[in-house]
């Protein structure tokens, strides 16, 4: 015949793929199926709508990667521009993201592009609703609003739905709930959504309650203390209340480990192994314990619900719900302090900084003052022998050198609890280690290496002795003091691990990471036991309750989560912030939740309220009357009311203490429960 | 990267980075001929890898806890990401881009940026710039927030306003009457305060002087004092003080005219003739502000209070007008403590507790317990029940200076206070057993000196001693 060179071309490249495919080469389709859908999904009804709105982001992402592969740059350019500002609201972090990407060499080379092309994006949607949608899908008709149908009964149109159906038969995986479309509060949709299968660490399981369900039982209870440390504990608290003539004082050592039901108490061979015999040390900080818990400031925020905040009521309960805070603000700073902490003892402040030291200060007024090093071992023999050797002179600051990096957390050892000033300090840096102080002798004693990018951030185990790291490298690890080499490697997290925390029991590590999510895992065995997938952003900030049986884990999608670590769900969402949240804290009472951030300000939130949004839900006849305009052909209206929602404030929001311009890099609870915040004053830009 | 689909598209670029800049970088490595596909392509590319340092450098700023990113940032990333760092950028000072003149002979070259040398004069430089070194990193604590209220320290910043409804609905809420109304119609007087409030809010947020008020200070401070050099004038000045409207605006600087006043007069041992009179003119005019019913003097009793009461307590005023200026002390107070102790209850008993501890701790001066008497004389009945009966002002007095004529008179004057007008005054008879326990428990309360004094009067004895046990 004599083909043309071109059209045997043509028919070389159609070999694999069908023909629908090449008719789907033309851009405008794509274009075409992602309007009208918007369309649809804007169009339905108000009570569908929560549930319908996810489903664009993942069909979007398909359709601007499709068109970079195929190397339409500017057809995806054009899509992006007209589409991502209704989406940018809830995904702006990956949206521009994907937005840099613009060959098909990087759609190759990117890893979230992958992820989007190599898993199902999960999607959840009610019985009724994936009805609706699936009808649509095939007849293009069913969920719209009336008259708004016309326009899709074309040929362009059903080529577009075409290309949807194609997205949504390879990329999406739809988790059907058996619940009701409004039972199911209209934040709840995200919860457990995305790109999942690689987050949940098993391979055949692919629905991450499952997952944590799989996983059994935790032990929550507090750990147990051994029966001589006890007795002995109990015997000093004994004779303490004998020489105070105090016969009401409380000497059970009980008082501070109370039995909440249902919560399995680890038992002494669960704990990480520690040395079998116990301190002076030990014993005052338990007694020390048993008497904070009796001093402590009583907060109950519960007394707070369902009062009007600004009546005189309200005003008079406050003082019993919410708490004192004390704010500790760094003037000078010039590049910056990533952290700030204090001692339990509340005795000293310790602040890293951007130029790689560390700075402690004296809060009591007294001099810092270290050890000598030249001295004969033979000449120390008690006591006020030691004494002698300490640095002549020193002041109530000190500056701490030894990082070449950043230093971006830093945490005092928590051994002497409330009772004396602590003895080291851990910090860790950009420079990949982490770094072990002595405050005996104010010098660095060990640097652990192993870590190969920075480490975000360094916590003791509440026990001591051991400690965590979270890292650039994608891994946590975890470390004793007196070896060099990690005993632990926690892996599976997709994305830097920015922070670590334990469980008030030490039985548990929960880490959160710029994968979005935050997980919980076995320290002894390095196994993952919990996922908590439901953040819209990096996982910045994470607190553990001290009864055990919550996390609270702050995102830079601006939430705080709520979780239930036995369950692993998540309780409730909380929205208030406007910019990042720094760190999180609970009252000793785990009733009371205090967030600290970039927006200068300081919060507190019921941990106990059912939360949710102020908002009354709307009307229904608002609704229709609004998708009415939509469907005509006005996009510009759509991302309003849906952006709005993500900035209201909850209703468990109990307070808000502005700072003038500190954004606050660290909030921690004393034992007696007062409030602790720090952060470096920005001077205002001149 | 396949150049088939290059060739399909313009080099249209939305990117930051264009094809153009790649043009130029080529051309300045010697490859002068590069195809727009290959540039576009490359621009592309370069933009992505951008990107991807800037993601990195984000996640830096974020562990930072920074919300601008620095260059610090971006040289953290690129060591991360294996890439040689781009020396000689500092956060201090950032580089910043200038756009060159278009080259008119070249005009396809568009537009050129490039980075300013800044050219620095060592000359200048020594002999001008003192480098400081910067004070190192310290830290203050406050009070974020004490029981869950946020204390209005200069630490914390304001408190928001919360939304009130405009000033002027105020009114119209109260009145029942419509906006458009005027407020002159029989003005209620919680509008009227509300009113005065609203004009001292006001003040707190700008305080300027109009030149006709600040002339009249000008004139009326300059008329009263010095004194004596015109008492016509000086009077009508007091006129205007007690009854002139529209002095608001001039109150705190009045006020603070007294007290500078007060303290001055007192200061430079207080004992000529001239303090004297400046004393008692400075006394008139608080008077006056207390009388004048325009002024909204609330706010100020603090600041009004301590020149009254140093001069009714000072230890030696000048012998001349010593009696004089202690009278009218005692009597402004107690001008101010019968209008204003209603507002503040808390007013009284504190003044009475200053002037009880000036009279009954030993070794004051008896001119300070003769202003404490007459102050207590100012309070009321009460004041003196509790200062001279039941405190024991009597007894001191009669121990420690019984030989002061005027002192005993005062004590005395202030006693009658308390008396019952009677008809018959009977002396207490010492045979009679009622009588003695009576004059036996004066003896008790009063001290000897005054009980004798006082048991001429047996009525007069009886009431002391009554309202003393009623109580």
């Amino acid at each position: 015949m004599g083909n043309p060179s071109n059209i045997q071309n043509l028919l070389a490249s159609i070999g694999p793929v069908g023909a629908e495919d090449i008719l789907s080469l033309d851009p405008t389709d794509k274009q075409e199926g992602y309007r009208e859908l918007e369309a649809w999904v804007d169009g339905s009804l108000d009570m569908y709508r929560p549930e319908f709105r996810p489903i664009l982001f993942p069909i979007f992402c398909h359709f601007y990667l499709d068109l970079i592969q195929r190397g339409l740059k500017d057809a995806a350019v054009k899509f992006y521009s007209s589409f991502a500002s209704s989406l940018a609201a809830s995904h702006s972090a990956i949206l521009h993201h994907i937005s840099t990407l613009l060959l098909p060499a990087h759609v190759q080379n990117d890893e979230i592009a992958q992820r989007f092309r190599d898993e199902k994006y999960v999607v959840r949607m009610s019985r009724s609703g994936f009805g609706l949608l699936v009808g649509w899908l095939t007849e293009g008709v069913g969920g719209e609003a009336f008259g708004a149908g016309d326009g899709f009964t074309g040929e362009l149109g059903k080529r577009g739905r075409v290309s949807v159906m194609r997205v949504v038969n390879n990329h999406l995986r739809f988790d059907v709930t058996s619940s009701n479309t409004t039972s199911v509060s209209p934040n709840s949709w995200e919860e457990s959504t995305g790109l999942l299968s690689s987050l949940i660490p098993r391979a055949n399981v692919n629905n991450p309650q499952a997952f944590n369900v799989s996983r059994g039982d935790l032990k929550l209870g507090p750990a147990p203390l051994p029966d001589e440390l006890r007795a002995e504990t109990q015997r000093v608290l004994r004779e303490q209340a004998l020489v105070d003539r105090d016969p009401i004082a409380q000497y059970d050592v009980q008082v501070t480990r109370q039995v909440i039901p249902g919560v399995v108490n680890p038992a002494e061979s669960d704990l990480l192994p520690h040395p079998p015999a116990f301190r002076t040390l030990d014993v005052e900080r338990e007694a020390n314990h048993v008497r904070d818990a009796r001093k402590r400031i009583r907060l109950e925020p519960s007394l707070l619900v369902n009062m009007d905040p600004n009546s005189t009521q309200a005003a008079a309960v406050k003082s019993r719900a919410l708490p004192s805070i004390c704010a500790y603000t760094l003037h000078d700073v010039p590049e910056g302090a990533p952290c700030c902490t204090f001692s339990p003892d509340t005795s000293m402040m310790a602040a890293g900084f951007a130029e790689s030291y560390i700075r402690l200060w004296s809060l009591k007024g007294e001099k810092l003052r270290g050890l000598r090093s030249d001295f004969t071992s033979t000449s120390i023999k008690d006591s006020s022998s030691l004494r002698k050797i300490r640095e002549k002179g020193g002041s109530i600051t000190r500056k701490l050198i030894g990082h070449s990096g950043p230093v971006y957390s830093v945490a005092f050892d928590p051994l002497s609890g409330s009772a004396a000033a602590p003895k080291y300090l851990l910090s860790s840096s950009a420079d990949a280690t982490a770094r072990l102080w002595s405050m005996e002798t104010m010098t660095n004693i060990v640097a652990y290496r192993g870590h190969e990018n920075p480490v975000w951030d360094v916590k003791w185990s509440p026990l001591g002795i051991y400690f965590a790291t979270g890292s650039r490298d994608r891994t946590a690890r975890l470390w004793s003091t007196d070896r060099i080499s990690c005993l632990r490697v926690y892996a599976g997290h997709l994305s830097d691990v920015d922070c670590v925390q334990f469980h008030p029991n030490s039985l548990y590590l929960a880490t959160g990471s710029s994968d979005w999510t935050a997980r919980l895992w076995d320290v002894q065995r390095g196994s993952c036991v919990r996922v908590f997938i439901g953040h819209q952003g990096a996982v910045s900030s994470l607190a553990m309750s001290p009864d055990g049986r919550y996390l609270a884990s702050a995102g830079e999608d601006l939430a705080i989560n709520l979780w239930d670590l036995g369950s692993g769900k998540r309780i409730k969402k909380m929205t208030g912030h406007t910019s990042s949240i720094y760190s999180l804290a609970f009252s000793a009472e785990s009733s009371l939740l205090v967030s600290g951030g970039a927006d200068w300000t300081v919060r507190c939130w019921d941990v106990k309220s059912a939360g949710g949004s102020r908002q009354k839900p709307r009307e229904n006849g608002n609704s229709s009357f609004m998708s009415m305009g939509l469907a005509t052909g006005e996009p510009s209206a759509t991302p309003l009311s849906y952006g709005d929602e993500e900035n209201m404030e909850t209703v468990d929001l109990l307070a808000t203490f502005p700072t003038k311009r500190t954004p606050i890099t660290n909030v921690q609870f004393t034992p007696r429960n007062l409030c602790l915040v720090a952060g470096n004053y920005l001077s205002p830009v001149v | 990267m396949n150049p088939d689909n290059g060739k399909k598209r313009p080099t249209a670029q939305t990117g930051v980075y264009k094809p153009e800049s790649i043009k130029d970088v080529a051309d300045s490595l010697n490859l002068p001929n590069i195809s727009d596909t290959v540039a576009s392509a490359l621009a592309s590319d370069v933009e992505y890898r951008i990107h991807q340092v800037i993601e990195e450098a984000a996640r830096f700023m974020r562990h930072g806890r920074r919300t601008i990113m620095t260059t610090a940032d971006i040289e953290q990333a690129l060591r991360v990401l294996n890439i040689e760092p781009l020396y000689g950028h500092s956060s201090h000072n950032p580089p910043t881009f200038k756009r060159a003149l278009p080259f008119p002979n070249a005009p396809a070259a568009g537009s050129v940026y490039f980075v300013e040398d800044e050219e620095i004069d060592f000359d200048r430089v020594l002999r001008e710039e003192r480098t400081t070194l910067p004070k190192g990193v310290s830290w203050t604590a406050h009070w974020l927030a004490v029981e869950g209220v946020q204390p209005l320290i200069p630490e914390n910043p304001p408190a928001i306003p919360k939304e009130l409804p405009p000033a002027d609905v105020k009114p119209t809420l109260t009145n029942g009457v419509t906006a458009a109304a005027t407020p002159t119609t029989p003005a209620l007087v919680a509008t009227k305060k509300q009113e005065q409030q609203l004009q001292q809010q006001q003040q707190l947020v700008k305080q300027v002087l109009s030149r006709e008020l600040q002339l009249y200070y000008t004139r009326l401070t300059s008329s009263l004092l010095p004194p004596g050099s015109d008492l016509t004038k000086r009077d009508a000045a007091l006129a205007s003080l007690r009854s002139d409207a529209g002095l608001q605006a001039l109150l705190p600087y009045l006020i603070k005219w007294v007290g500078d006043g007060v303290v001055r007069g007192l200061k430079d041992g207080g004992m000529s003739e001239m303090d004297g009179r400046i004393l008692d003119v400075l006394i008139s005019v608080t008077g006056a502000l207390l009388s004048n019913s325009t002024l909204f003097v609330e706010p100020y009793l603090h600041q009004m209070l301590p020149p009254i009461l140093s001069t009714l307590l000072h230890s030696s005023l000048p012998p001349t007008h010593a009696t004089l200026l202690r009278t009218s002390a005692a009597q402004t107070l107690s001008r101010l403590l019968t209008e204003h102790s209603t507002t503040y209850p808390s007013l009284s008993p504190r003044i009475m507790k200053t002037l009880l501890l000036a009279l009954i701790s030993p070794g004051k001066s008896s001119g300070t317990r003769q202003g404490a008497i007459r102050g207590l004389v100012g309070i009321g009945k009460e004041a003196i029940r509790k200062g001279l009966v039941e405190g024991g002002g009597a007894k001191v007095v009669g121990s420690e200076c019984s030989d002061d004529t005027s002192l005993v008179n005062a004590v005395l004057d202030a006693l009658r206070v308390l008396r019952v007008p009677a008809d018959m005054v009977d002396s207490l008879d010492v045979t009679n057993t009622d009588d003695l326990a009576v004059l036996v428990e004066l003896k008790v309360i009063l001290g000897d000196f005054f009980a004798d004094l006082v048991a001429e009067d047996a009525g007069w004895a009886r009431t002391i001693l009554g309202a003393n046990s009623a109580s």
